[in-house]
């Protein structure tokens, strides 16, 4: 992609012409993120190194939920940095620093990843139906009966140690990021950016544009399939 | 399960609710009636009460897995771009 002629707005990557170079008076940023764009405009390399650090490692994980595999995820991560270079002095701060940024990479993750699908099958383009998959596995509820929808086969209740445990376990680490890494991107997308890097809800449904209903239907299966592989770790232990 | 802890033959929610909504009552995004709901049943049910456990270490956990420090491969690239974007952006070359 040819970055110089390519610019994105806040609102999720589009192109279009954008001419102010100054942050809008409605601006959302915090205090912090105003300090770093100034110190971006400036050019201060190690300003760019920090948000760099700062973003690279969940861009590349989200990114590589759409494309085929992780050397095209890198370069769509390096665009998507071009992209912003360019970008900065546009940039009006009508949204985080972070949306904007991890805005540009999903545009150019599924685009990248559906120009590929056109000549490639992977299951990293698993679809998931928010409608119609359940989270939990119904064959562990009553199916009728006075008791339809209650649990057949309960949980079994993890110790207080558990997170801990898991922790300190090379095994449980790799189960858990294992299911984090197999999960379909619409899952793995709202897993990442809410648990693992901690955004507000708001700004998770602004990035990837859904509803916070959708929000909490896919964080709750993505988390559920998590659970499932810690309840697979700790019932082999 | 609900029926062995509360000895009622009916509540408002089921278990299969109270999974369904996990999640957004861990995130305090359910309505208030909703919510009142949920509370009750996981005083009486121990088996969604391990699972609403269950989901809020996971969502803790995940948030503390060790992290790869990444870097671009092409850091140089991305540096000396950065440094022409200033080039272009000082006074002399600023537009107007």
């Amino acid at each position: 992609m040819n970055v110089a002629t390519t610019t994105y707005t806040e609102s999720g990557g589009h192109p279009s012409a954008l001419e102010s170079v100054s942050l809008s008076i409605g601006t959302v940023l915090t205090y912090a993120e105003q300090q770093l764009i100034t110190r971006l405009r400036k050019g201060e390399e190690r300003a760019f190194d920090e948000l760099v650090t700062k973003h690279h490692g969940a861009l590349i994980r989200m990114a590589m939920g759409h494309v085929a595999n992780r050397e095209v995820a890198e370069e769509v991560v390096q665009d998507t940095w071009m992209a912003v270079i360019e970008g900065l002095d546009r940039f009006e701060g009508r949204s985080s620093l972070r949306t904007w940024i991890f805005g540009i990479m999903i545009h150019k993750a599924k685009d990248r990843g559906v120009r590929e699908k056109r000549h490639t099958t992977f299951s990293a383009f698993e679809s998931f139906n928010d409608d119609t998959e359940e989270a939990v596995d119904p064959s562990r509820f009553h199916q009728s009966g006075e008791w339809a929808g209650h649990w057949a086969l309960p949980p079994q209740p993890w110790d207080d140690q558990t997170p801990e445990k898991l922790l300190a376990s090379q095994q449980a680490v790799n189960a858990m990021n294992r299911a984090i890494e197999a999960l379909p991107p619409t899952l793995k997308d709202v897993l990442i950016l809410r648990d693992v890097e901690g955004v507000e809800a708001k700004e998770v449904c602004e990035i990837l544009k859904i509803t916070e209903t959708n929000l909490y239907v896919r964080l709750h299966r993505a988390r559920e399939r998590v659970r499932q592989a810690v309840e697979t770790y700790l019932g082999g232990c | 399960m609900a029926q062995e802890e509360s000895g009622q033959t009916s509540l408002e929610i089921t278990c299969q609710e109270v999974v369904q909504w996990a999640s957004a009552y861990l995130d305090e995004h359910v309505g208030d009636e909703r919510k009142r709901h949920i509370v009750l049943h996981l005083a009486i049910c121990a088996g969604c009460e391990a699972y609403v456990k269950q989901i809020a270490t996971v969502r803790d956990v995940v948030g503390l897995l060790p992290k790869a420090v990444e870097q671009p491969l092409d850091s140089d690239r991305l540096r000396q771009a950065f440094a022409a974007r200033e080039r272009r952006s000082s006074p002399a070359g600023r537009r107007v």
